[in-house]
Order: structure tokens, then sequence, then C-alpha cells
């Protein structure tokens, strides 16, 4: 028997660590290659990590709750040693195995040194000499997993301080948005006192909600939040959705109110082009967006996921409609690559799928609007003669009020409105 | 025999027993091998022995020279008894070899007397006197540390040609002694053995004392007075080798290409240290060794075999106990499953010649090979002191010198009175990124030594009080500079 050092992979483009949720095995248990081991989160995705070989589980290296950066080894297997099915195919020469020691006498040339340079990086890397933060600072960056040489110092001629090391630790540290570069935040951290007896449960926050409430309390931290609420009458575009949905069953495609939206929403951001944009709070500056990524709001048995329509003003309503059901598919099952979610410009939640009369959403950070859409119903309407059955659609806006002002907001609306219940209008706006 | 341990520390110097100290501290079952005596060089033939002897020497220098001043009717010719003094010396080494050894048993550590050798990466034989024992441990830390280094021409005897070791144990006056090596080993042994008496001559290759390891000005300072107590130094001077003679010792050196004979009794070789990396079959089982020696370690100590640390003078300069120490806490950490790595700012240093040596963080030309080319540097005497005037121990001065950009402190330098106990001050202001503010407005009580430290920080700020200053800066005393970067 030999054993096997399983790596943590590098799961997705710049993502340099995670968060471990939950071990999918224990010591003793046989794995198959391939077979995940272990529930991983990084930024907003959660994934479960295989094992690139087969064997028996010796010993776990980390916890549930650990931040575990990639290429460091997660678990040791107990293999077959000299089976050729040990080694996986695809994988690049197995790093040297831990022999058991030879027997007396023998020579030790067989443990071969790895060559320097080999696992003898840390992680985090040492501080350079020229950053200042006392040593507690120091090892509390280090038992946080964060970067000191990567943290611009909030303290006296740039000395990083504690604060520096928690907000580093929290929401936006590990992409490259402005968001990252946004002034530390120093939330309070309240606590719950239970009363004794009380009938609770106490569940650690991680994963996926860990993320969510991170990004969730940020946004609402920076931005100052305002929400406008219209409705629209849409008897054509019910016409006209139930028309393409016809036509689109011949390529498999299911049309929804969705694409027709975005497709508004795209139009009219054209015209109000502060709703697609971000603020650079470090720079102070505003960075206007020349191009599209719409994200939508995806309810998940994980929690909400947020994929995005990259490109989406370049793409027809049949090919966002593929998209949406593609990447609604993929959160559903858990299988959002990060590349998914990245990059979005603007947001619209589909609460309407759901029910509720309207909703006040919280802006994705860092973007500056989230359009809500609700459910269609039908309402009586006085034409001057008589009272007609018309189907409505309530729509919200929600805009960070830094950048975007009320007045700017309604007058958004009413255009948006208006492609919504005319949509030879929204044609015209078509690419 | 055979015993399996989580951690095996080699060598009990203040590297190792530190070690295994916080490995058993740690829960891991920890044993440790020592050649020689418990504490290694550092208590036994090293730092706690010379400085027994430094006291000494200085005690009895101050009664001579300071006591009359004082009023003390003392005769011109004090006795000292050399063996008494041997004997109360290695009484204190005991004392703290029989310490560690106390330390080791209370945290349960198993000691295992003997030499070890590794047969492989995963197991090691001890000769101990009882036959040779067999050890396997998950986890090696390798802390072996460092010997004096020889020279051609030169074989130490410990008789006639000293080590270290063989001059601290000297239990009789010598009348001539020639020093080959000006560094900090050699001027501290020499400094104590001229105020017991011995003609001393130090012999440096290099054109000047200390080279590249002090402050200049501190070296200035050291030199006028190794002159004084009679000392003689002939820098730029190449020992060539020695014989004997009809008196003593002839040892011939080279200055200028010219050859001169210096008669001699004893000579002491204080050349540096070599880490003994050659030794124990290291290379055997494969591990990486720099050309000086050093074995190649990473942040966290660990070499290239897989479950070998290496701390202390076997893997970097500078070799200081107190820094073997840190490494010692850091690799039973890391063996522990803690991530740590080695970022310590500044190794303090200490030279007890007379007056002390003692600094932290960088020397001027340090600062500017940097890129600090702007420095606010703050000089202060110990002659305005109060405290120093009043224990007659003047010579001397603090030395900071900061960023002038934003005022952080980038190193100390003390030369005087007790500057091995001023220093930890400087260390922790440049550990925790203190600017010099920070250490003026830090109120420092009255009288004491320690009041320098503000006072050359507020002289590098343009402002002490009690040196003149002129011309006086227009600047609010305190005020920040223009731009801070922050």
């Amino acid at each position: 028997m030999a054993t096997q050092n399983v790596k943590l992979p590098d799961v997705g483009e710049g993502v340099t660590e995670g968060e471990l949720v939950r071990w999918l095995v224990k010591p003793g248990d046989t794995v198959k290659a391939d077979q995940p081991v272990v529930e991983l989160m990084t930024d907003k995705a959660t994934v479960e990590v295989p094992t690139p070989y087969p064997g028996i589980v010796k010993e776990l290296k980390f916890k549930e709750g650990d931040v575990i950066p990639i290429e460091t080894v997660i678990l040791i297997l107990e293999t077959a040693g000299e089976s050729a099915k040990a080694t996986p195919a695809s994988a690049s020469p197995p790093p040297p195995q831990t022999k058991p020691a030879p027997p007396a006498g023998a020579t030790t040339i067989a443990t071969a040194p790895t060559p320097s340079g080999n696992g003898m990086d840390v992680y985090p890397p040492v501080a350079n000499a020229n950053v200042l933060a006392t040593p507690a600072t120091r090892r509390l960056a280090r038992e946080s997993g964060v970067d000191l040489n990567q943290i611009a110092g909030s303290g006296l001629a740039g000395r990083v301080t504690r604060d520096d090391v928690i907000g580093a630790k929290g929401p936006g540290s590990t992409s490259n948005s402005p968001a990252a570069k946004a002034p530390m935040l120093q939330v309070p951290k309240p606590g719950f006192v239970s009363s004794p007896g009380a009938a609770e449960e106490r569940v650690a926050l991680r994963g996926v909600r860990k993320k969510i409430a991170e990004n969730m309390q940020m946004a609402k931290h920076v931005i100052p939040h305002f929400t406008l609420v219209e409705e629209a009458c849409v008897d054509e575009l019910v016409k006209v959705r139930t028309q393409a949905k016809a036509a689109a069953e011949k390529y498999g495609v299911k049309i929804t109110y969705l694409p027709f939206v975005i497709k508004a929403l795209i139009a009219t951001a054209r015209e109000f082009t502060m709703f697609n944009a971000s603020m650079d709070d470090q720079a102070g500056e505003v960075v206007y967006k020349k191009y599209f990524n719409v994200a939508f709001a995806a309810d998940t048995p994980n929690g909400l996921m947020v994929p995005v329509i990259k490109n989406a003003d370049f793409k027809t309503i049949l090919q966002i409609s593929k998209e949406i059901q593609q990447l609604a598919g993929k959160a559903r099952e858990g299988k959002l690559a990060l590349d998914d979610m990245k990059g979005a410009t603007i947001t619209v939640t589909n609460i309407g799928s759901v029910g509720g009369l309207y909703a006040t959403p919280i802006i994705n950070h860092p973007e500056v609007a989230i359009l809500g859409m609700y459910k269609i119903y039908d309402k009586p309407v006085w034409t001057g003669q008589e009272f007609k059955r018309a189907q409505y659609m309530n729509f919200s806006i929600t805009c960070d009020h830094r950048l975007i002002d009320g007045a700017v907001a309604a007058n958004f609306m009413k255009a948006f409105v208006a492609r919504i219940e005319n949509p030879s209008q929204l044609m015209l706006d078509m690419i | 025999m055979s015993d399996k341990f989580d951690v095996c520390v080699i060598g009990s110097g203040p590297g190792g027993y530190v070690a295994a100290i916080r490995s058993a501290q740690l829960g891991k079952k920890t044993c440790i091998v020592e050649r020689d005596a418990l504490g290694g060089v550092c208590l036994n033939v090293g730092c706690i022995p010379s400085k027994a002897m430094i006291t000494a020497g200085h005690f009895y220098h101050r009664m001579q020279h300071d006591g009359p001043t004082m009023g003390f009717e003392i005769p011109a010719d004090i006795k000292v008894d050399m063996a008494k003094l041997q004997s109360w010396k290695q009484s204190v080494c005991q004392k703290m070899s029989g310490g560690v050894a106390q330390l080791l048993k209370g945290n349960t550590v198993t000691i295992i007397m003997g030499e070890a050798t590794f047969k492989d990466a995963k197991t090691l034989t001890v000769k101990t006197n009882n036959g040779t024992q067999t050890i396997q441990a998950s986890n090696f830390v390798i802390a072996t540390g460092s010997r004096p280094i020889d020279i051609p021409g030169f074989v130490v005897d410990e008789k006639l040609v000293l080590t270290s070791t063989g001059a601290l144990e000297l239990s009789e006056k010598i009348k001539r002694l020639v020093i080959i090596g000006g560094g900090y080993i050699g001027l501290e042994i020499g400094s104590y053995m001229a105020k017991f008496g011995t003609q001393v001559t130090v012999v440096e290759a290099a054109p000047a004392l200390l080279n590249g390891v002090a402050d200049p000005d501190c070296v200035q300072v050291v030199a006028r007075r190794l002159k004084k107590n009679g000392i003689e130094v002939l820098l730029n001077t190449k020992a060539k080798g020695f014989k004997k003679s009809k008196d003593g010792l002839d040892v011939s050196v080279e200055v200028g290409g010219k050859e001169t004979v210096l008669s001699t009794d004893r000579i002491l070789m204080t050349v540096g240290r070599r880490p003994n990396s050659d030794q124990m079959g290291l290379k055997s089982i494969g591990l990486e060794i720099d050309a000086k020696g050093f074995v190649k370690t990473n942040a966290q100590r660990k070499t290239n075999v897989p479950g070998i640390f290496a701390i202390g003078d076997i893997t970097c300069q500078p070799m200081l106990a107190h820094k073997a120490s840190h490494e010692g806490v850091l690799v039973a950490e890391v063996i522990a499953g803690h991530n740590r790595v080695y970022d310590a700012k500044s190794v303090p240093a200490v030279i007890f010649v007379d007056p002390e040596i003692a600094s932290a963080g960088l020397m001027e030309s340090e600062c500017k090979a940097r890129g600090f080319n702007d420095l606010k540097i703050g000089k202060f005497p110990f002659a305005a002191n109060g405290r120093a005037v009043s224990m007659m121990e003047t010579e001397g001065f603090v030395k900071i010198i900061a960023d002038a950009r934003t005022h952080v402190v980038l190193g100390v330098h003390i030369c005087g009175p007790e500057a091995s106990n001023l220093i930890s001050e400087a260390a922790l202001a440049i550990e925790m990124g203190a600017r010099l503010e920070d250490v003026a407005l830090t109120i420092h009580p009255h009288p004491t030594l320690g009041e320098t430290m503000m006072e050359a920080a507020e002289a590098a700020l343009g402002h002490a009080i009690h040196i003149i200053q002129r011309p006086l800066t227009t600047a609010r005393p305190g005020t920040a500079p223009a731009r801070p970067n922050t």
C-alpha cells in the first residue's frame, strides 16, 4: 500500500482559494477515481471537488469552514500503490509518494528529495519588508488567508490595521472588480443571545448562504437604495410572446417574458447610460459601460444564484431564451461555473414567476440598478364608456441614489414601460 | 531499541530546546537529542559564560577606574582569583543548563544524550553511552548549530591556539594574547581579558572592526575605548602562521605586503563560525545545502526533504540565539498544523564590548540600498542623559533612523551603557511600524537611560530638549510631515 496526496485543483479562472463547506467522505471510506470528495465554496458557486485517484480515505487535512488555497493537499488516500489504475490517465505524473521506511540497512535514495520550490511556497506569501503591520496583525492575516502585500493599509503611513485584514477577508476580496477596491467595511457584528432552554437550533452560516449574506450586507451598506414602481399594460406583449413561443418551439426553445424584458431594459439603458454603470469609490469616478451583460436572479435549492448573459445586446431573443434555459438549469443543479456569474452590468429579478405584488430588491454591487418584474394579472380598465379587461404587469426599478435621481428613474421607467406596452417600438431598437 | 515520536529535535541549544518545549506544549510526543550539554553553545560555551566573564571584567575595571572618583579607597592592585572566577562562571552555566533540563522534563520531553546520525529521512540512530538507539519520528528539527572556523596555519588545540570555548575556560591570567579576527566574539573576549590585565592585540584582515555588522559611528566609539583600555588593533592585517618561541609564540602577520612578527602567549581564533551541516549524514538524506554550508529552508523553515525542518545557525545568518528561539517556536507550530512563517522585520543584535553596541533594523547604508533615499536621523548622546552621568558611563549615543517621508522608524543603533537592554524598545517600535512621533510622544521615565531613545526620536524630528538643535524648524513641534504617505 502507498499513500497518495489529493490536492485542491485549480477550480476556475482567477480563483485562489475556497471555503470548505462539507466533506462528502470520511476516513475509512473507499473512493473511486473522479468521485466527489468535498464540497467547496468559491466566490458564489459551490463546487464538488472530485479525487483524481481511487483509494481509501486515510486523513482529511482540513475541517469545515477552513479557507483552503488551491494546490494544497486536502486529503490523503491509501492507494493500491503499484496498480496502474491508481494513476489517472489525464493527470501529469503523480506527486512523489511517501514510501514506508525501507528495511534496516538499505540506503534511502528511494525517498528522493523533492526539488526545491515544490511544496515550498507558503500561502499567504510572506509580507515584504516594506509592509507596515504589527506582528499580531501579520499573524491574523496569515490565519485569515489574507495576503498583506495586496492590501492598501488604511492606517497612518499606509499601515495595515487589524480592521483592514478583517475587511479584506470579507466580500469583494477575491474579485478584481471595482468592488474589491471599495473602502473596507466596518460592519458591527451583533450577537444573538438565546434564552436558556429555548427551542432553537444553531447552524453555521457557510457556503452560498454566507456569501449571499456578505454580498447583501455590503450592497446595503455601500449603496443608498431607492425603488420606484410602475405598472405596464402587457396585452400586446402577451400576444407577441404567444406567437413567438409557437415559432420557437421548432428550435426546441421555450420563450418566456424575461428575454423581452431584457431587450426593453437594454434599449432603455442605452438612453439612460447611468443605469449601466458602476461607481469606483476609491478613484471617485463613475464607470459607464458600453457593453451589456445582463444578470438574472435564479432561485435554486442552494439559494439565490445570479447567472449572467454576456453581451446580451448582441443576442437575439431566441439566443437569450436558450441561454436563460441553460444557465437556469445549471444553477438548479449547482453546476454554474464561476465565469457564468461574473461581469454583470445590470440585473433583472423575476419575482413574478413566484408571486408578490412588488418587492424592493437589493442591487447587485458593483452595479447601480436592478429591475424587478412581477406577475401578470387581469385588471378592469375604464375606457371612457366601459370597463375592459386588460392584462397588467408590475415593474420596479431600484437605483443607487448616489448616481441616479428619483426623476431620472421615473423617466427611465416611463421609457421602459413604453417599450413593454408597444412591442413594435421595441422592434425598432433591436440590433 | 526503537522509539517513535511525533517530533524529534536534534540539538538542545536555544533553537532546539525551545522547539521541543513548544512541540510538547502543543501535545506532540517529543524527544530532544544532545551530544554534549543541554543548552548548547549558548548556555555552556557561548553567550552565558562570556557574559559572566564580561560582567566580572567590567566590575573589576570600574572598581579600579571609577571607584576612586566616587571616594572608594581601592588598592592599586586588586587581587583576582582566576580559578574561583572560573568556578563561579561555571556555576552560572550549570544553573542555566539545569534549568533547561528541568523545563524539558516538566514538559515531558524525552531527553536522549548522544551523537545522532540520520539513517534515512525518517530514522535517526543515536550513539549513547548505553549503545545505539534508533529513533523514528514523523518530523525532525535540525538545530545543530555552528562551530568556529579554522584558518590555514592555525590548528586549534585549545591549549595554545584557542577558540572562544578555550578562552572562556582559562583559569589563569594570560600575559599576552593575539586575537585573530576583529568580529564581535573576538572583541568581547579581548575586552574583558584586557581588563584583567592581558596585553591584547587584535589582528583583522578587513579595513574596519565589526566590518559590516555594526553602525560605523558605534564602532568608532568602541575603537576609541579599546585603545584607551590598552588593546592594540591591527587592521588590513593578515595572520599567516605561528611558531613556538623561547618565551611563547611568534605569530607572523602581513601588513601591506610586509611581514612582521607578534610575540604572544596564546592565540585566540575568532574569524567566524560555520554551520554544522557537514555532520549527521545530512547530505546522505538529500538535504539541499548551499555553498556556504547553510541548509536551505523556506519561510516555514521546511527543508526540501518532507518532514525535516531546520532552525538556527545551520539555516542562515544572523547566527544569533534569539533568532533560533523564534524559529524554534515557529517550526513547532508549523508542525502542529498552524500557518506560520518567519516574517520578523528585524533580529536585534547586541555586541557586549565596552561600551555595548546594540542595533535593530537597518543601518544607514542598508536603508539606501532598500530605496529609502530621504532619511531623518536623530542622534542623542548619553553625556546629556542624567542617569548615564550618575552612572559614570557617558560614552556613546542612541541613533534613530527613519524614512523622512513617513517618519516610520527603520533602524536604531545604540552604543553606550546597557545598550543591550535598551534595544528591545527599538525592536518593538520597528515590528509595530512605529513612527518617530510614536517614540517621542511615549512618556519615558526619568531618570533612566531609556530617555535617550525618546530624545533621539525628538532629535530626528528636529527638536530634542536636552541638546541644542539649530536652526529650529518653523514647523510646530510634533506636527506630521507635509505629506505623509497615508
